[in-house]
């Protein structure tokens, strides 16, 4: 506290105190100058991420297109192999072989791409993998069991591709 | 903040849409479709069904299902589902929590704000019904807005002044009208009509009847009678319209859609769009009366209507979109899909309450034209492409095409043509100071750096002295759209022929880089190679050489071919001498265990490494 006191009381020149300020002054001035240069890279360095992530989403969107087709191509020249053979079957007057190697072809293809058909005559209905396209009218048997296959449901790698179509039954409550 | 989203909560189905990185993007379901079926279900288990699975098992649980709850809101009117009694908002509530579930998986992130799409003709306690229902849901409704105002917003018609507009919606089961009024920024409804019992769906019906009708006359048996058969024709009845909207006829052809008198029977049927229009013609007029209604409500005439916009998915239609263009007098528009458009218009309201839209998306200006630099044969090598969004920068290495070339000339093109000559120079330089050697093996590195202001600063620098030189290219960017639109047409007309051109130079180019590295391989490995080889090899480039001095770019291609096989042979066989060799220096050093000198081996690691250098060596003279 006594020394501050000495220090404080002691009368400076003046030009000391400009030449202090002037110092003070010009550090600021290097700060500020600095800061305004970080601060104009850090802009650049953002809009730049910006643009390089719009171009990162051209791109992408892209390639998304050429994978699109890539998968059309592999299924189309499948698709045009089986019209190729149906043709053939076509023209032949015993076609029942034929037909059956076609199908059995195609089986195969399915097969491979994971492809399960769903076994629904019988089974209790499932809103999961069953669609109920009609119900019908029988005592005989469990409620909501499914008695008839409108059209045949599948599913890919366990995920549902398309449900079956179905037909079931109901019992009448009142009878 | 989370993301806001905008939901279209329809009758049949409902949409959802969220802004991202600035646009707008349609969620899709759990289930993969971009729509949720507005059904909830109640099984006999007590678990809740909403959507795809409630829809399936929708006939077979009547008394647990219900659909179009949107007809009851705000009547207070109560659904009993399995003996319980619920609300229409608890319902609604039901699929605004399917929506918000799917949403938050879509998003990866929570969602708890959303804007929902209500009919213009909604009055306040539907409104309220419908902000409840988001509520019970755990959704902040942070706006309802009306379903032709959230059309409006995905057309962008709030951003054209002050005009008065239609929004002609016509979906699978409903039909509205709406007339409105657009002034800074506020829209306000004149008046609205609609047919709430009027919709694509009516049309696949009638399609069914024709289709089962003719088959009728043919066979006399009723396809609708079977179940099986009947959802076979309902199947391609929609498959059919969906096909006459852009095509004047389709085929129907059903196999094996049923059996008479033990016979399979085929249906088999050519409907033109004409056919088509007639059997529906009747059910599109329906829509001229509440239209002309709501132009009288609103006391304007057709001519008052400066824009028409089409929402639902039998907009699609010709004839529909003729009976608008009949109604209005003037083309709608048709730019947004007309069924994700009022998810869409939800999706940027919620954008602007969140200060998505306005305040954080930074416009960038994209580069109009490819920029590349003229390399080896006048070929222009591109470094940045057309529509890349500024600031950017890249860099590509090149090389010399001469041996002890000294310096580099690198001029910068902007343009789409493929040959140096038809693009625009925008400037060039010089790189010297480049030390003695062989052709391709000084590493240049050239350097396109495009600012935020379109300024492009190009540099060269070799990487082998630390040598650089550059230019600042300002204002060449500010090409007029005429220019950039001419450039872009010319080499769209000469894309054939410049084609061929960069070919021809490509071609000269390989064979000229085979003859340079042949002599080397020659030079290389003379005391590898038999004579027999080396007479080949020798024959080979002569031709090349005879070759390249004339025009014939076939011939050149036959003879680059030739000789880069036999190269390949003779190369072939140095290898597997080596190998052979390398490995009995093995086996001698495995059973004798002493050290075999200086393993042949080695030798062979040498010309992998040569062999590698050249391939990179050929590749880049290509570039330059």
């Amino acid at each position: 506290m006594a020394t501050k006191k000495v220090k404080g009381t002691r009368k400076q020149n003046p030009d000391e105190i400009i030449d202090t300020l002037e110092r003070k002054l010009k550090k600021r001035d290097r700060e500020v100058k600095s800061i305004k240069q970080d601060l104009k890279e850090k802009e650049d360095r953002l809009l730049r991420s910006y643009a390089d992530f719009q171009n990162y989403q051209k791109r992408a969107g892209k390639e998304l297109q050429i994978n699109k087709m890539e998968l059309k191509k592999k299924y189309l020249t499948e698709l045009i192999d089986v019209k190729e053979l149906l043709t053939s079957a076509y023209e032949d007057n015993n076609p029942k072989k034929g037909l059956k190697l076609i199908i059995n072809d195609l089986d195969g293809f399915l097969e491979r791409e994971q492809i399960k058909y769903i076994d629904c005559i019988g089974k209790t209905f499932d809103h999961n993998i069953h669609h109920a396209v009609n119900i019908i009218e029988k005592n005989d048997c469990e409620d909501e069991t499914i008695v008839e296959e409108v059209k045949k449901g599948y599913l890919l790698n366990d995920t549902l591709l398309r449900p079956s179509q179905v037909i079931v039954a109901k019992r009448n409550e009142n009878r | 903040m989370g993301k806001i989203i905008g939901i279209d909560l329809g009758t049949t189905n409902s949409e959802v849409a969220v802004m991202e990185a600035g646009k707008p993007t349609i969620i899709k379901s759990a289930e993969g479709q971009p729509y949720f079926p507005s059904i909830v279900a109640i099984t006999k288990d007590g678990e809740i069904l909403v959507g795809e699975s409630a829809k399936r098992q929708a006939v077979t649980n009547t008394e647990g299902t219900v659909h179009r709850i949107k007809r009851k809101m705000g009547s207070g009117e109560k659904v009993t589902l399995r003996g319980k009694e619920y609300t229409p908002e608890q319902i609604s509530a039901f699929i605004l929590q399917k929506i918000k579930r799917d949403a938050e998986e879509f998003l990866g992130e929570t969602v708890t704000d959303a804007v929902i799409t209500v009919p213009a003709y909604f009055n306040d306690n539907q409104r309220q019904s419908t902000k409840d229902a988001g509520d019970i849901a755990g959704l902040n409704v942070k706006r309802v807005i009306n379903e032709p105002t959230a059309a409006a917003l995905a057309y962008s018609l709030d951003k054209e002044g002050d005009h008065r507009m239609a929004v002609y919606d016509f979906g699978g089961g409903t039909f509205d009208i709406t007339l409105m009024e657009i002034g800074d920024g506020v829209f306000e409804v004149l008046s609205t009509n609609g047919d709430t019992k009027l919709g694509g769906t009516d049309m696949d019906q009638a399609l069914v009847d024709y289709m089962a009708s003719e088959f009728k006359k043919e066979y006399d048996m009723d396809l609708r009678e079977d179940p099986k058969s009947l959802q076979r024709l309902f199947e391609a009845a929609e498959d059919a319209k969906k096909e006459l909207s852009s095509k004047l006829q389709t085929d129907i052809n059903l196999p094996y859609i049923t059996v008479v008198d033990k016979e399979p029977k085929h249906l088999e049927m050519k409907i033109t769009r004409a056919k088509f229009e007639e059997l529906i013609s009747t059910l599109v007029d329906k829509t001229s009366g509440p239209c002309k209604q709501a132009l009288k409500d609103a006391k304007l005439k057709p001519a008052d209507i400066t824009h028409v916009v089409l929402v639902g998915g039998t907009t699609r239609m010709p004839i529909v979109r003729k009976k608008v263009e009949e109604l209005f007098g003037k083309k709608p528009k048709r730019n947004v899909d007309p069924m994700e458009c009022v998810a869409i218009g939800a999706a940027i309201q919620a954008g602007v309450l969140s200060g998505d839209i306005d305040k954080d998306i930074v416009l960038l200006d994209v580069t109009p034209l490819t920029l590349s630099i003229e390399t080896l044969g006048g070929v222009a090598t591109e470094l940045i492409t057309r529509n890349t969004t500024v600031p950017t920068k890249k860099s590509k290495i090149f090389s010399t095409a001469a041996d002890s070339q000294p310096s580099v000339d690198i001029n910068v093109l902007q343009g789409e043509r493929p040959m140096a000559a038809d693009n625009k120079s925008l400037g060039r330089f010089h790189l010297d100071g480049i030390l003695p050697a062989p052709r391709g093996i000084p590493q240049i590195e050239v350097t396109f750096d495009i600012d935020v202001n379109g300024i492009i600063n190009v540099s060269a620098k070799d990487q082998g002295t630390g040598k650089e030189q550059s230019i600042r290219i300002t204002g060449s960017t500010k090409l007029s759209d005429a220019d950039i639109e001419k450039m872009k047409r010319d080499a769209k007309e000469h894309e054939e022929e410049d084609k061929k051109r960069k070919e021809k130079v490509e071609i000269r180019n390989n064979g000229d880089a085979l003859v340079h590295t042949t002599q080397k391989t020659l030079e290389d490995l003379k005391d590898k190679l038999s004579s027999e080889d080396k007479e080949s090899i020798e024959k080979g480039l002569k031709e090349l050489r005879e070759a390249l001095s004339g025009d014939d770019m076939d011939k050149i291609k036959e003879k680059t071919d030739a000789l880069s096989s036999t190269i390949q042979k003779v190369s072939t066989a140095i290898y597997q001498q080596a190998a052979a060799a390398q490995q009995a220096a093995q086996q001698q050093q495995a059973t004798s265990g002493g050290d075999g000198g200086q393993p042949s081996g080695d030798d062979k690691t040498i010309d992998a490494e040569y062999k590698v250098k050249d391939k990179k060596k050929k590749t880049d003279k290509k570039k330059d």
